[in-house]
């Protein structure tokens, strides 16, 4: 089960669950999130500080609640490993996502722009 | 219900003949332990009351028999007994009696007895035929799955192909019985090379659909007509992009990442779009390796994003090595993924002796990485050498 941290204000930090995101736990992963950002929650980060593996689904993961989450608010990553840097530059999702080196700083960031 | 009643007591026997009968069940008596284990056999029966003193066979040498060989069903052992003796009864137990009765039987208490090892048979009965069913289906799948593999095979390229200007050795390892994974081949107009792979998300089922789709739509004349500007220079992102309107869906997660390229013989140029594909590595004929391209959007995760074609230098007798990431992120039983620097020396091994072995020779250090389990991603290895014209 990943974890919700609503103590921000309207911005929530998403932990997800384990040290990988790949396709045996990305579709429950998402499908949580979506349903966080259902109840009325779109301006998320995503904290991977802990993750050291994202596979080809579990991208699809991330990129299918940014699609869900559309112009209605944002969702941004932080604590990138360098495994996982590389997997987004790679796909480019670098320039999809705004990364932030940790919690602190991407939460005030996205305070700020309010 | 057949039930075999084991008793070198004649009273005995009749008496619980006759209370079975009674309840509907068919007894099938047996004077001693030895002729009831084979009228079990015969009758295949699943219920075996016994009693426990008996020449020849006793009910524990029956019970130990039976545990030891009747291994196709479960068969009910209930021992009749003394009252006192739990000494005995724990021995037996532990030779595999399922329930005693103790003498003198009352009719209550082989009634009882007798149900509720009904209930179990009956209950074994449904979950033997719930089984064969899911045995059956299981079957289908299978032969349905080996016939999907087949047919996705049979879209590949040979696994070694030369023409008068490249030669292509390849590999494919579906983890499973189909792939995500494809790739092909194209010789086109006006000394030049085309070829792809690409990895569906995920794998397994879905991902394989999606692959053979694109294995079906990407014919060399399609390739050919989505691959050129229109002033004849190649332009592999327009391959890209094509696909990418095609295959985009807002309600879908279901993308994958490609590398398509042309070769330029007359120019010894690659032109290439990478689109979320692992960067190739390009080895030369002096053993230098160099990586090619350093990323691009997948295909059919976003709408509306840029994808690019580049350049690169290919040389005649230039060695270019395209690897779904099934190869890098292969791991270990520590889950270390195997990686590009371990993956290079392969490669440049490979080079160095036999360029036709170097996929087999990549697939192998993959198993040997995994300790001899089955790679958990699907694998395509396309190797591609540039020949001297002949």
């Amino acid at each position: 089960m990943i974890k919700f941290d609503t103590s921000n204000d309207d911005i929530s930090v998403i932990v997800p669950d384990g040290e990988r995101m790949t396709a045996t736990n990305s579709t429950s992963f998402k499908e949580q999130i979506i349903a966080h950002v259902d109840e009325g929650n779109s301006r998320l980060v995503v904290d991977l500080s802990g993750v050291s593996f994202v596979d080809s689904a579990g991208l699809g993961a991330l990129v299918g609640v940014l699609k869900r989450i559309g112009n209605r608010g944002d969702i941004v990553v932080c604590g990138l490993a360098d495994s996982v840097r590389q997997m987004f530059e790679l796909t480019r999702m670098n320039r999809i996502f705004t990364e932030y080196p940790n919690r602190a700083a991407a939460v005030a960031a996205l305070k700020d722009s309010l | 219900m057949k039930v075999v009643i084991a008793d070198d007591d004649d009273l005995q026997r009749a008496i619980l003949s006759a209370a079975l009968k009674r309840m509907e069940h068919t007894p099938i008596e047996a004077v001693d332990g030895l002729q009831a284990y084979d009228l079990l056999c015969e009758h295949n029966a699943s219920i075996l009351v016994c009693d426990l003193n008996m020449p020849g066979l006793d009910g524990n040498d029956l019970t130990k028999k039976v545990r030891e060989t009747i291994l196709d069903r479960y068969v009910h052992i209930i021992m009749v007994t003394g009252h006192d003796q739990e000494a005995v009864r724990q021995n037996a137990l532990h030779l595999g009696v399922d329930d005693f009765m103790g003498k003198p039987i009352d009719t209550a208490t082989l009634t009882a007895r007798i149900s509720i090892t009904e209930r179990l048979v009956q209950h074994e009965n449904l979950i033997k035929e719930k089984n064969r069913v899911l045995e059956e289906a299981k079957a289908i799948i299978e032969q349905d799955l080996h016939a999907a593999a087949i047919a996705q095979k049979r879209l590949l390229p040979a696994p070694r192909i030369e023409t008068p200007l490249c030669c292509f050795y390849s590999a494919f390892v579906p983890s499973s019985y189909v792939s995500g994974d494809m790739f092909a081949t194209f010789e086109l107009d006006g000394n030049r090379t085309g070829f792809y792979a690409m990895d569906v998300s995920g794998h397994g089922v879905s991902a394989a659909l999606l692959s053979v789709a694109i294995g079906h739509l990407v014919t060399a004349e399609y390739f050919q007509r989505n691959t050129f500007a229109d002033d004849g220079t190649p332009d592999p992102a327009q391959l890209a992009k094509t696909l990418n309107s095609r295959f985009f869906h807002d309600d879908s997660e279901d993308y994958f990442t490609l590398f398509c390229g042309v070769i330029d013989h007359d120019s010894q140029e690659l032109h290439f779009c990478q689109a979320g594909y692992p960067s190739p590595m390009v080895v030369t004929k002096d053993g230098t390796l160099r990586d090619i391209g350093d990323g691009g959007y997948p295909v059919a995760l976003l709408p509306d994003v840029e994808f690019t074609s580049e350049r690169a230098p290919l040389l005649v007798e230039d060695t270019l090595v395209l690897f779904s990431d099934g190869a890098t992120e292969a791991e270990d039983t520590q889950n270390n993924a195997f990686g590009r620097q371990q993956l290079s020396q392969i490669v440049l091994d490979a080079q160095a002796r036999d360029l036709n072995l170097m996929p087999d020779a990549i697939i192998a250090a993959l198993r040997a990485w995994r300790g001899q389990r089955t790679l958990d991603d699907d694998l395509t290895v396309l190797v591609c050498q540039r020949r001297f014209p002949q």
